[in-house]
């Protein structure tokens, strides 16, 4: 079965794609509502931005942001100018990294469902007495259920499986930055394959119930547009 | 008083709106499918960004040098051509969407006498999705005056819906919008609708307003886009009379006028009750003139008319002719080559033959 440090590294797995996911549903919100409503030119270079970690080798994500975390890098510099340690080989260091590898799987699917919206709601509230906050809170969030829960579970359950970066920034510290795609290679490496079995087919088995509850969501919320 | 002077320049429209009507009452906003009637009312709203010019409400400046009222600010009600409701809440909560948001309640509409009177008490706790279009569409009305607006704007709010509930919703606004004492301003290409809700008509074509005034006064300005027009037509408003030829619906316009229907209406006892007032909507080009009263016609209403006014000069062949039955203005469109041929004149009694009225 599980052992110590595979129970730690699943906790740490959790703890940080959870982390990461809040995150980002707090950042990419207003980030999504503004590429969806923008008209501005800078929009099209944002949004490629954005969808670099889709395309990229992570390991080319991790090797840029472990420069970054270096005393001389931007925020090496920052964090000890702040007296802060280091964020490399750190959770913090983790979450920052997972936080720009999982952003287009938050983004886009909050920006598509804003975009699916379209304005005619909006209007509705407004002429309605609902001031721009209020339309927010009252009109897109509940109409956008849909669009939250699919950038939650996909932000999640692809911060559960990378291994470039964690690989490139983590350090792979047992009960730090250790997580189960890791500790998966570790065991592989050892030639510990029923543990590695247990791991791998515990997060093909949970990532396959994560999606399946997507989908089946999806068509049941299908119908639900505006009327 | 709501006076309007609005500009907004699109890439590839342009309106050029500048009218000013009683601040009470349903103004028509007429005009024909993408004349920029439904950018008139949006700017009215607030929801175009980019228009300027000014624009007050009664005694509320809603857009000048220095103001832009927020929508969410002016307090308008808005019935959209698609039914709007919030589809994750149920009807009643989308009644109260807008009531909840006043800072407070002025005026006491009674939400049960409301419900009962736009007959959607059996729907309060559905949700919009499973409703009629008939039904959506009185729910959002209900929505919209329930949150006590100043102005009241509805586009086009029965093109989405099908005949019979197109009537339903048609005989259900007639009645509502003469008694809430709201200014509604009420967008259509449909001289029917214009006839039988407005007050006031503001005339519109390719963004520009082509004229704006009293129902009687616009109608009846020979000279007009809107006498020019095909749709050229008149109101006359009446009663049911008392005595009834066998299937005739006869209507007693006042001053011995009495016009006669062939009774075709679907729907016996609901309108026609001896009494009760309707409006009649004569298009001008059902309407011609002889100068001796025609006998054994098969037309049914020949009635003595003086000629008011001719329209300056023909316009594609045809000529309008503004008639004066008793006080009653009717306007007739006939060729060019008749008005010669009969040497019509101003002030020459003639008798005017309307072929066919619609009771509306």
């Amino acid at each position: 079965m599980l052992s110590q440090p595979d129970i730690a590294a699943l906790l740490i797995t959790l703890k940080l794609a959870g982390t990461t996911t809040i995150i980002l549903l707090l950042l990419g919100t207003p980030l999504a509502w503004w590429l969806a409503t923008t008209r501005s030119r800078v929009r099209n270079a944002i949004e490629a931005v954005i969808a670099l970690p889709l395309v990229l080798p992570p390991t080319v994500l991790g090797f840029y942001l472990l420069l970054a975390f270096s005393p001389d890098g931007p925020i090496g510099a920052t964090t000890s100018a702040l007296g802060l340690p280091s964020m490399a080989f750190s959770f913090w260091g983790l979450v920052l990294g997972s936080a720009i590898y999982s952003l287009p799987f938050v983004v886009q699917p909050l920006q598509n469902s804003f975009t699916s919206l379209g304005r005619m709601p909006l209007e509705v509230a407004a002429t309605l007495g609902a001031g721009p906050l209020d339309r927010f809170i009252s009109v897109v969030l509940p109409l956008s259920k849909m669009g939250y829960l699919t950038a939650a579970v996909l932000g999640f359950a692809h911060t559960l499986g990378e291994f470039g970066v964690v690989l490139m920034i983590g350090g792979n510290i047992p009960g730090e930055t250790q997580v189960l795609s890791i500790a998966i290679y570790d065991h592989v490496e050892a030639l510990e394959y029923s543990q590695a079995h247990w791991l791998a087919a515990g997060l093909l088995l949970s990532s396959f119930l994560v999606l399946l509850m997507i989908y089946s969501a999806n068509r049941r919320f299908h119908l639900m547009k505006i009327t | 008083m709501i006076k309007a002077n609005l500009q907004l320049s699109k890439s590839d429209f342009k309106l050029e709106a500048s009218f000013s009507v009683p601040g009470r009452g349903v103004t028509a906003v007429f005009g024909p499918s993408g004349c920029g009637k439904t950018t008139l009312l949006r700017a009215i709203a607030g929801l175009e960004p980019e228009v300027t010019g000014s624009l007050s409400v009664n005694t509320e400046q809603w857009l000048g040098a220095n103001t832009r009222r927020p929508v969410e600010e002016r307090r308008v009600g808005v019935v959209f051509q698609n039914p709007s409701l919030f589809p994750h809440l149920t009807v009643e909560e989308n009644l109260l969407y807008g009531r909840k948001r006043l800072s407070k309640v002025t005026k006491p509409i009674e939400l049960n006498k409301l419900i009962a009177s736009l007959e959607i008490e059996n729907l309060l706790r559905r949700y919009p999705e499973g409703l009629s279009g008939g039904e959506k569409q009185r729910v959002a009305l209900g929505r919209a005056l329930l949150a006590e607006p100043k102005l009241l704007l509805m586009d086009e709010p029965l093109s989405a819906l099908d005949l019979s509930s197109r009537e339903k919703l048609m005989l259900l606004l007639e009645k509502f919008l003469q008694e809430i004492d709201i200014p509604v301003f009420y967008v259509t290409h449909s001289s029917e609708e214009v006839a039988r809700l407005a007050d006031n008509l503001v005339l519109l074509a390719n963004g520009l307003v082509t004229d704006h005034g009293s129902i009687a006064d616009v109608l009846g300005e020979v000279d007009g886009e809107l006498s020019r027009s095909d749709t050229a037509f008149s109101v006359i408003e009446g009663q049911i009379a008392t005595t009834q030829l066998p299937g005739l619906i006869s209507v007693d316009c006042g001053a011995g006028i009495v016009l006669q229907l062939p009774d075709s209406t679907s729907m016996p006892g609901i309108r026609y009750q001896p009494g009760s007032d309707v409006r009649l909507r004569i298009r001008a080009r059902d309407v011609s003139l002889c100068l001796e009263k025609p006998q054994r016609s098969s037309i049914l209403n020949i009635l003595p008319a003086v000629i008011a006014q001719l329209a300056a000069e023909p316009y594609n062949g045809s000529r309008v002719v503004k008639l004066d039955m008793a006080g009653k203005q009717l306007l007739s469109k006939i060729s060019e080559y008749s008005v010669q041929q009969l040497g019509l004149k101003k002030g020459q009694s003639v008798f005017a033959q309307i072929k066919s009225a619609a009771l509306i």
